[in-house]
Order: structure tokens, then sequence, then C-alpha cells
């Protein structure tokens, strides 16, 4: 039989392990490892910042009391999140809310460019850029990671639709697999792909904006 | 600026590159779909730089602090993990 470090590895079995003794210490290293993640996919289900906060606290008595049935099918970052989702996701049918993951696919997506960038179906090229984007590589690196540059970022970020928010913060943000997203938002990988792609044609665009303005 | 040199006429256009460009960048474009948007990216230096755009935005993004967590949040979950400890 696996054991538990053949499957998600030392360093989460070891936490598993002296969270199962209770081990304080390691405790406060999870919430405190974990929390912008599990921040993350409460935003994307629950309206207010208080009522995500609510769901991590619950969450974490989910997960204390789950912790002797972990078996690490998945790692534990993911598995926390999926329970992070769970408990949002009854937060959100209690305000009357529909749950926004699911719903994916029927909505129409904005183009990731506006189509003004590119020429029209009576021009020789179609559908070919009307102008080159320019290129940041030969920015200088202060300049593209500067602390205008990402505050322009976080506030593109802050802005994007929920489902957006929460799967680029998951990606991007906190580093987090397509697996971990998959697993926790309970949506396809090709699903997560598209909300990550669209997040991130709108950081371009904000950035876009700022860098050639 | 240059004209575009008809070369990739038989494969995506530019306004479909850019809706891929997350799939390359993630390694999940079929062989064949692969096979045209490389070729595309061969022949266009706008969509080249387009999907280095968006490295840099997932690359900007990483770079944004996370957010920690409230120090009365952690407080309150102690106090959880200490009755559950005493249970």
């Amino acid at each position: 039989m696996a054991t538990l470090e053949s499957r998600i590895g030392a360093t989460d079995a070891g936490l598993v392990e002296r969270l199962r003794n209770g081990d304080e210490q390691a405790f406060e290293e999870a919430v405190t490892r974990f929390y912008p993640a599990m921040i993350a996919v409460a935003r994307g289900y629950v309206r207010s910042r208080a009522v995500a906060e609510e769901v991590v606290q619950e969450t974490w008595i989910g997960v204390l009391r789950g912790l002797g049935r972990f078996e690490g099918r998945s790692s534990l970052r993911a598995w926390v999140l999926a329970i992070v989702a769970n408990v949002a996701r009854t937060h959100a049918v209690r305000e009357g809310r529909s749950l926004p993951f699911s719903a994916l696919g029927s909505e129409e997506g904005e183009p990731s460019v506006e189509p003004e960038r590119f020429r029209g179906p009576d021009d020789p090229f179609p559908g070919h850029w009307k102008s080159y984007p320019s290129d940041w590589q030969s920015l200088p690196e202060e300049q593209l990671l500067s602390h205008e540059t990402l505050e322009l970022a976080r506030r593109a970020i802050d802005t994007l639709p929920p489902t957006q928010r929460a799967v680029i913060t998951l990606r991007d943000v906190t580093g987090c697999t397509p697996d971990e997203v998959c697993e926790a938002l309970g949506i396809s990988d090709g699903n997560q792909r598209v909300l990550l792609h669209r997040a991130r044609a709108r950081v371009r665009t904000e950035l876009e904006r700022h860098l050639d303005g | 600026m240059a004209e575009p040199t008809g070369e990739f006429e038989q494969g995506y256009t530019c306004k479909e590159v850019v809706e891929l460009a997350t799939d390359f960048t993630d390694g999940a474009l079929t062989a064949s779909k692969m096979a045209r948007f490389e070729m595309h990216l061969n022949f266009c230096d706008g969509c080249f730089t387009f999907v280095n755009q968006i490295r840099a935005a997932a690359e900007v993004a990483g770079q944004l602090s996370e957010e920690q967590i409230p120090e009365d949040t952690k407080a309150k979950l102690l106090t959880a993990f200490r009755d559950w400890k005493a249970e």
C-alpha cells in the first residue's frame, strides 16, 4: 500500500502527521501557508470579505475533523481548498447566490484583445494585427516590476469577475498547479485555463495601457 | 510596418492565436494545434510579442505579495485548534 509520504511528499506528509498529533506550531504554519489560496477560493463564491473570512475559519474546523480520513489522493493544499469550496458553496446558497463555477461554458467570453486591433474581413489579411503590440522584453526589469506596475496589476485582478479572479490568484499569485485548481473548484482543466487566460488577458491590457501609454 | 508575408494563410489568424496563448504556455494544445500555433509564431512578430506579454502578465501577478492572514483570524483559529485538541 502506498504511504501518505509516497503520495503527497515528505513535507505535506510530515505536516499532516504533526497536525494529527496536535502540534500547534504546525497548525500555525498550515493556516498561514494556505491562507492566500483559501481566501481566493472563498472570494470566488461569496460576496463579502467578512463572509469569506468566516468561510476560512469554518473550513479549518472541517479540516481538523477530517484530518484522520485524509488519504493523500490529492495534495494537502488541494484537499483543504476543496473543503473551502464546499463550505463557501453552502454559504453562497444560503445567501441565495447562484454557484459561479457551475455556470461556466454558457457565458460568451469577451475577446482577449479588442477586435479593432485586427484587420477587418475586407482586408487582404483579415484577422491579422493592424499594428503589433510592443515588445516589453526590451523594458528594464525595474519598470515591468515597478511598484506602480504591480499596483496596477493588483487593481486589475481585484476588479475581475470572481471566477477569473479566483483562478488567476490561485495559479499565478499563489502558484497552485492546474490540478489543484480543478480539484478545488470542481471544474475541468479546460475551464480553469479559459478563466486563467481571460484574467491574464485583462491584466495584459491594463499593463499595455500603462507601459505603452 | 511590414505586411504579413502570407506564409501562414492555412494556419491561425492573429485574432485566433491571441485566444490560445495560455493553452500554448501551459502546453495544453494538441500536437496538430501546437504545430499550427508554432508555425504562426515563427512568421508573426506581433503574436510572438503577444505571447511574451501574456507571460509577462503572469510574471507580474506572480510578484504580487500574497494576502496575509489577519491576526484576529489566526487567533480565533488557534483557539479552535486548542478546543479540537481537547476534544
